[in-house]
Parts: structure tokens; sequence; C-alpha cells
């Protein structure tokens, strides 16, 4: 295993030395997802955190996860998730990876654009991204030794419903996930959102500070119990503006602060984002595979 | 273990996804434009000062597939827009292309776009005419 550990490091840079940047107008969302897919070739590296501000008696944490989305068609996107945690006073840790696919049927544009979503997790306790919301908050007074432990391997699926209506994102989604380690029965959850770009005609200078590098809106996400407890009770919810800021060509900043609607929420989390894309990543690759058979 | 294992298999398996994209173009007939939005015209027609926002989504859009002048690349078979065949289509043809995407054929879909910067590519597209990096 050492020699592949060492190599993909290398690879990824060697990968990016290859292949020019490309432009990363991305969604400024964190949890809801909308019909907009990875450009075919590309791939985009983001790197997010989720921290949050502790009530009294809990330490701090951060929740670091890399992502790494490659469009394989114009309607088929893949994604590697790598999470970790580290808690003040505890440990660093890693507590997963994540594989998720996104499937959009239609080939044209409607007033509805439906997204299948498709995601196998295998995760520790200690997992605290809260990438999505099914019951409440995660537990963060164990420790992180006991946490890691446990072991869930998840089954998630989504229904993502999005529309751009007169320059405006309105997105919604529902999910549905079995946890096959434990006897949860299904989890259900839900986000919806929306969003818009803060000016609608691009300049003909590269500025920086420009309205139209930034998009701003809005998410609201949380639980909806289990079919063992279906309903609202003992579920996290959450409302969180979010703002994406195109910082160059190729890379966004996304910033969203989420404020707990309930007790089982967390009181405040607060999510960053840095989002790199790369273009013409499969095509090149191929291309230099190509040549070496020849 | 057991979890680089999995892990290594998944990044084969995305490895293995991008060689098997399919790069080649060729172009498709029925890929058109419903009538009601052949007819429709662009809003910034007239508005000229709104071009270089067009060549600069373009290249920051585009460019990576059919060129900076917009003739297409040899090596991936996309769509040379400096033809007839494309100049010929209306603006909104244009427009409603660049909305949807050929999916299937590997064009995605810019409805992320906001109309008015999907209006300023369409302004662009027809000074490829006339390629504007050959002057």
């Amino acid at each position: 295993m050492k020699p592949c550990t060492k190599a993909l490091p290398a690879f990824v840079l060697f990968a990016l030395l290859i292949v020019r940047s490309g432009y990363a107008q991305e969604s400024p969302y964190f949890v809801t997802y909308d019909h907009h897919m990875e450009e075919p070739g590309n791939l985009e590296i983001e790197t997010s955190s989720t921290t949050d501000v502790p009530r009294t008696g809990q330490k701090f944490f951060l929740a670091p996860w890399t992502e790494l989305e490659y469009g394989v068609t114009a309607n088929w996107t893949a994604e590697l998730y790598l999470d970790g945690q580290a808690t003040q006073g505890d440990s660093t840790i890693f507590t997963g990876w994540r594989l998720e696919n996104r499937f959009r049927p239609f080939k044209r544009e409607h007033w509805i654009n439906p997204v299948l979503y498709l995601e196998y997790e295998n995760i520790n306790e200690a997992d605290r991204i809260q990438k999505e919301v099914e019951g409440g908050a995660p537990d963060v007074s164990s420790p992180n030794s006991t946490l890691r432990r446990k072991q869930d391997q998840e089954l998630e699926t989504k229904l993502i419903l999005s529309s751009d209506v007169h320059d405006w994102n309105l997105a919604g989604n529902f999910t549905a996930t079995k946890n096959f380690s434990q006897h949860e029965g299904f989890e259900f959850g839900y986000s919806v959102g929306f969003y818009r770009p803060l000016a609608t005609l691009a300049s003909g200078s590269n500025c920086r500070l420009c309205r139209e590098n930034f998009s701003a809106g809005m998410e609201i996400y949380g639980g909806l119990g289990s079919t063992l407890n279906l309903g609202l009770n003992d579920t996290a919810h959450y409302v969180a503006p979010v703002l994406a800021w195109l910082v160059s060509d190729n890379a966004t900043l996304r910033f969203s602060p989420g404020f707990g609607l309930t007790h089982e929420s967390c009181p405040v989390l607060f999510r960053f984002g840095y989002s790199y894309e790369v273009q013409g990543l499969g095509s090149k690759l191929a291309r230099l595979f190509r040549r070496k058979q020849e | 273990m057991r979890t680089l294992i999995l892990t290594g298999s998944c990044t084969l398996a995305l490895i293995t996804a991008m060689l098997a994209q399919n790069t080649l173009y060729w172009p498709d007939p029925s890929w058109r434009a419903p009538e009601t939005m052949a007819g429709k015209l662009n809003p910034l027609a007239d508005k000229l000062w709104a071009r270089p926002g067009g060549k600069k989504l373009f290249l920051r859009n585009c460019a990576e597939c059919h060129d900076k002048d917009g003739n297409g690349q040899v090596k991936k078979h996309s769509a040379d827009l400096q033809l007839a065949v494309v100049q010929q289509q209306t603006d909104g043809e244009l427009f409603w292309k660049i909305t949807n995407g050929n999916t299937g054929r590997g064009m995605p879909s810019f409805s992320k776009l906001p109309e008015l910067e999907r209006w300023q590519l369409v302004l662009f597209l027809r000074t490829l005419k006339v390629t504007e990096f050959q002057r």
C-alpha cells in the first residue's frame, strides 16, 4: 500500500501541471444541490470545513473535508469525499470517505429539472462535516477515541429538483438514507435553497471585486426523522445565508453561517469552502495514455 | 487496510471513467431549437459595449472546447463556430443551444450563467465570422 499512497499526491500534482484551469462559477450552496453538473472532463478540487460555536462544556471542533468532483459526461457527475475532524484538547482524525454520483435524466432544461443522487458512505461516528442533516446534531461530547470505533456504512439517495427562474436558482432536495451498520430504519432529510448572482451582465474587464463575481442566497435544511420515528421531533434544522465569490477564473470561495432553529441543532455552524477547477483532465489523460500505447 | 483497498478501488474507478470519456464530436441534426425560441431577439443586439464581456465569458466557458477563435479543436472534434451552418442560425437558436446544451453529445448546459450573460455570448459569437484573433 505504501508505494500507492506516495504515488497518489505525485499523480495529482502531475495532473494539475498538464491541464489548464477552468472557469469555476460555482453555486454558493453547501448542503443543497442544484441541477448544474460538472462540465465533462473537468475536475473540481474543493476543500471545505464545518465548525460550530460550542455550547457550555463542549469543545471546539473543526471538520474539514476534501472533495474531488469529476464530470464523467455532461449528465453524470462523480465525487469522492475524504472527511476529517479535529477537536480541541482531543485529537485530529480521518473520519471516512464517500463516493457520490449524480445523474441528470433529461437532456434539456425544463421548468423543474430532476437529478438523481446516489452516495455510498463509509464513515465513523466522529464525522461532523454535516453535509446533510437527517436526525439531530452529531455527538460532540464523546471523545474521538470512542466515536471512531463506531463505523457506519450508509447508502444515501436524494431527489434533487432545481429550477432557474429569471437568474434565480431555486432548488429542493429530499434525502433518504439507510445505515447498514445499525438498526435505524431509513432516515429522511430535506434542504431547500435559492441564490442569485449579484450582477447579471459581465463587464469587459477582469475585475475581481465586481458584483458579477458574487452570488448570494439562502438555504434551509434539516431532518425529518426516520421510519422508526417519523416527524420533526429530535431533529436539527438550520437556516443559512450563503455567499460565493469567484476569486479568479478557476477558484471560488464560499462562506455560510448556519443558525440552528431547534434545541437539537448546533447553535451556529460556520462553513468555509475553496474550490479549484481544472479543465480537460479526462481528455488530456486519455491522450497521454493513448500516446504511450502507440 | 480494508478502507485503503476500498479507497484505492474507488480512485481506480474514477480514473477508468475519465479514460472512457468520449470526446469525439459530430453534428447532431436532431439538436434544433423550438420555433418559439428561434424567433427571439437578442436584447443586447445594438449594445456593442456588451461585446467585450461576451468575449471574456467565451474565453472562460467555451474556448476549452471550441478554441479561442471558435474554430473548434481538431483533436477534440468540437463544433467550428465560424462555419456558416452555425452563423446562419438566429440569435434565439444560439441562445437556446447555449442554455440547453446537448448533453448526449458532450455539450453542457450553460443555464447556470445569467440570461443576459448568455445573450452576451451570442453577441460575441457573431464576431467570429471575421475572427477577431486573426486580425
